[in-house]
């Protein structure tokens, strides 16, 4: 590998871990949205500041930049306090509005201005390594590497110092403001964040691989855990792992960089909705199917509980009085026995104790939806796992 | 026994969209009492909670908790939202949730320890919910939310609870158990206000109540304003209610 190679992949890395830590409180306050809005809206900022500044790395642009991306918000908020139209709609109108005078700038200026809308959205990691930080003379590396890395240590930190007030009005915003975390200060602080990351990684990645890496990774560590701190460390090794293999996909493959990760992202994203252990589609999919030969197993029970004649309790004659279309009454059968609840003797299906006490056990559950009682049962029975 | 006022509400306006949905509400709750605030839908009860909690910024009006405005006794109250109001599907489990009213004492940065977590479960335990601490809280039961919610509010340790419908949806076992707990608070001297549909059980389980729609209609002991007058000027129709004595 050489340096440049290294270089681009330790940027790409340190944006997904940028995008991935706002972006997992984005996705659980339901507001992916807004990070695509950001993304865009940024444009006349970047532009202003490059007026100014004539450097797409200087800091003022990136606070520049960052500032529109709160205007957004900020105007989204309000015309949707309006009550005329919803947050979507509200979006819809605010960002297309400021890309629209980000782009006129541009145009109007494309003579002084090295700079274009292509530029802004997709960026060019490839060529990141060649402009270098130089300072008294010695080179330190790539800028956005630099850049990217301060704003990533600041992310964490105000990660680590804010995590339980992110939590709680991320969770509970009623309770946060009753307890005195004003919700709006962690609001616009997390816009604040996301706005600058946005702009700190678009000189490198482009604005569509950042709101790519915001939402993907988060979304897919969503589908895997039910504690916020493994879903946070979960979306910062998907996105890392995204931007390594996705680089080299792309060096494979001889694609566009940011392209690569982003196919990756969703690659990734695919993977884990199919087979995710308990919400992925496949495993949904499964327990449906369990449940509906556990309910079959309990009708069965249940029948075998309530009819003594023997010739209601033949296993030929059980499909005609049990309506079993839907599962072979062989599985049902088989499960039954397997769980020792039913003995077959001379073709007749009859109660154990076990399969007795199991039904009276099921049936009260299923009537009074007692959960105490059922504690242990949930172990072996999806049906009883609500 | 003299009565020292817990919440006074004062001339209390608040609005959405500069409409308000409580016009000029005074009140004043005193210590040690277990007050059901009941109206019909949309009267404005969570509204006045949440401007009492200094969630929502009133137009008008103030509020005051044992004499001094919200910001400066937050220590003093704890509040049991709505259970709608929340994402049950929040990555987080039942044990995590009462930990989060220990968030208060703590102030800003600090981080909750052994202290608070032994504290949350002791609240756990009170509700009859230690078995569950690990669960994640989408995978709880309506009532087991509730209990959640209500051990939260424990974990808090305040002089005044306020409850925006801990009944709701739960079966009569949870209902019984809640309001066994929210007696013994009231016991321990605690002053406890409960948004309350079920004009049924007002009189067993409150001593207090005020009625409210829009305006307040009436505040006072039970056994003096609980009747069909103001249950009629508060809902609009003609209100038949049994109280057994
Ligand atoms: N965020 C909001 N924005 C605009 N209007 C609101 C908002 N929240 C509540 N309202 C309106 O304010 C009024 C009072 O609402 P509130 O939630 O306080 O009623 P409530 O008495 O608690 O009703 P419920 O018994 O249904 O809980 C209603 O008319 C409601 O439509
Ligand atoms: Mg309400």
């Amino acid at each position: 590998m050489s340096s440049a190679q290294i270089e681009i992949q330790l940027i790409a890395s340190l944006v997904a871990v940028a995008c991935a830590i706002p972006g997992t409180f984005l996705v659980l306050r339901k507001m992916a949205m807004i990070s695509d809005a950001i993304s865009h809206s940024i444009l006349p900022g970047i532009v202003i500041g490059f007026f100014i500044t004539h450097d797409l790395n200087s800091p003022l642009l990136i606070l520049l930049a960052a500032f529109t991306g709160i205007i957004t918000v900020v105007l989204v908020e309000y015309i949707q306090k309006t009550g005329l139209v919803k947050e979507d709609t509200a979006i819809g109108l605010v960002f297309p509005a400021l890309f629209s005078i980000g782009v006129i700038m541009i145009a109007k200026n494309a003579n002084d201005v090295h700079l274009d809308v292509d530029a802004v959205l997709l960026g060019e990691l490839a060529f990141a390594p060649f402009d270098r930080l130089i300072i008294g003379g010695t080179d330190v590396g790539p800028k956005s590497l630099w850049i990217i890395g301060m704003i990533l240590l600041i992310t964490i930190s105000l990660l680590i110092a804010f995590f339980k007030e992110l939590k709680v009005s991320t969770f509970d915003k009623g309770l946060a403001a009753s307890l005195g975390f004003s919700p709006a200060i962690i609001h616009y602080g997390l816009m604040s964040v996301s706005s600058v990351t946005t702009v700190g990684a678009f000189d490198a990645v482009g604005a569509i691989l950042v709101v790519a890496l915001m939402i993907a990774p988060a979304a897919t560590a969503y589908l895997l855990t039910t504690d916020l701190k493994k879903m946070l460390a979960l979306s910062i090794g998907f996105g890392i792992f995204s931007a390594v293999f996705g680089y080299w996909v792309a060096h494979w493959l001889d694609a566009s960089i940011a392209g690569s990760i982003t196919t990756v992202l969703g690659l990734v994203f695919l993977l884990v909705y199919l087979f995710a252990p308990s919400k992925g589609v496949i495993a949904v999919m499964y327990r449906e199917k369990q449940q509906r030969k556990e309910v079959s197993l309990l009708t069965f029970l249940l029948h075998l509980k309530n009819h003594d004649e023997i010739s209601e309790r033949h296993v030929k004659h059980l499909n005609e009085h049990i309506n079993w279309q839907k599962v072979r009454s062989r599985s049902v059968l088989d499960l039954a026995l397997k769980n020792n609840m039913i003995d077959i003797e001379n073709q007749i299906v009859s109660l154990t104790k076990k399969g007795d006490e199991f039904t009276s056990k099921a049936i009260d559950y299923i009537i009074t939806n007692r959960d105490a009682q059922i504690e242990d049962m949930k172990d072996d029975f999806f049906l009883f796992r609500g | 026994m003299e009565n020292t006022i817990a919440v006074k509400v004062d001339d209390l306006t608040v609005a959405y969209n500069y409409k308000p949905v409580l016009w000029d509400i005074d009140l004043e709750i005193p210590e040690g009492v277990l007050m059901a605030i009941v109206g019909p839908n949309g009267a404005g009860k969570s509204t006045l909670i949440k401007a009492i909690l200094g969630i929502l910024k009133p137009i008008a009006g103030s509020v005051s908790i044992y004499g001094k405005p919200y910001e400066k006794q937050r220590q003093l109250v704890a509040y049991v939202p709505q259970k709608g109001s929340v994402d049950w599907d929040f990555p987080t489990t039942a044990l995590d949730v009462v930990m989060m009213g220990t968030y208060g004492s703590l102030g800003w940065i600090k981080r909750p320890g052994q202290k608070e977590k032994k504290a949350a479960l002791e609240a756990l335990e009170k509700v009859g919910m230690l078995a569950f601490k690990g669960r994640q809280i989408s995978q709880l039961s309506g009532g087991q939310q509730q209990r959640i919610f209500l051990a939260r509010a424990l974990v808090q340790n305040a002089s005044i609870y306020f409850m925006d419908e801990p009944f709701q949806g739960v079966d009569a076992s949870t209902e019984i158990a809640i309001i066994n707990i929210l007696k013994a608070l009231r016991k321990a001297g605690k002053t406890v206000i409960v948004v309350h549909h079920d004009l049924q059980t007002v009189p067993e389980y409150f001593d207090w109540v005020t009625f409210l729609n829009v305006k307040k209609i009436a505040t006072g002991p039970v056994k003096d304003i609980f009747n069909d007058d103001n249950l009629t000027k508060t809902y609009g129709i003609n209100y038949k209610v049994s109280i057994q004595e």
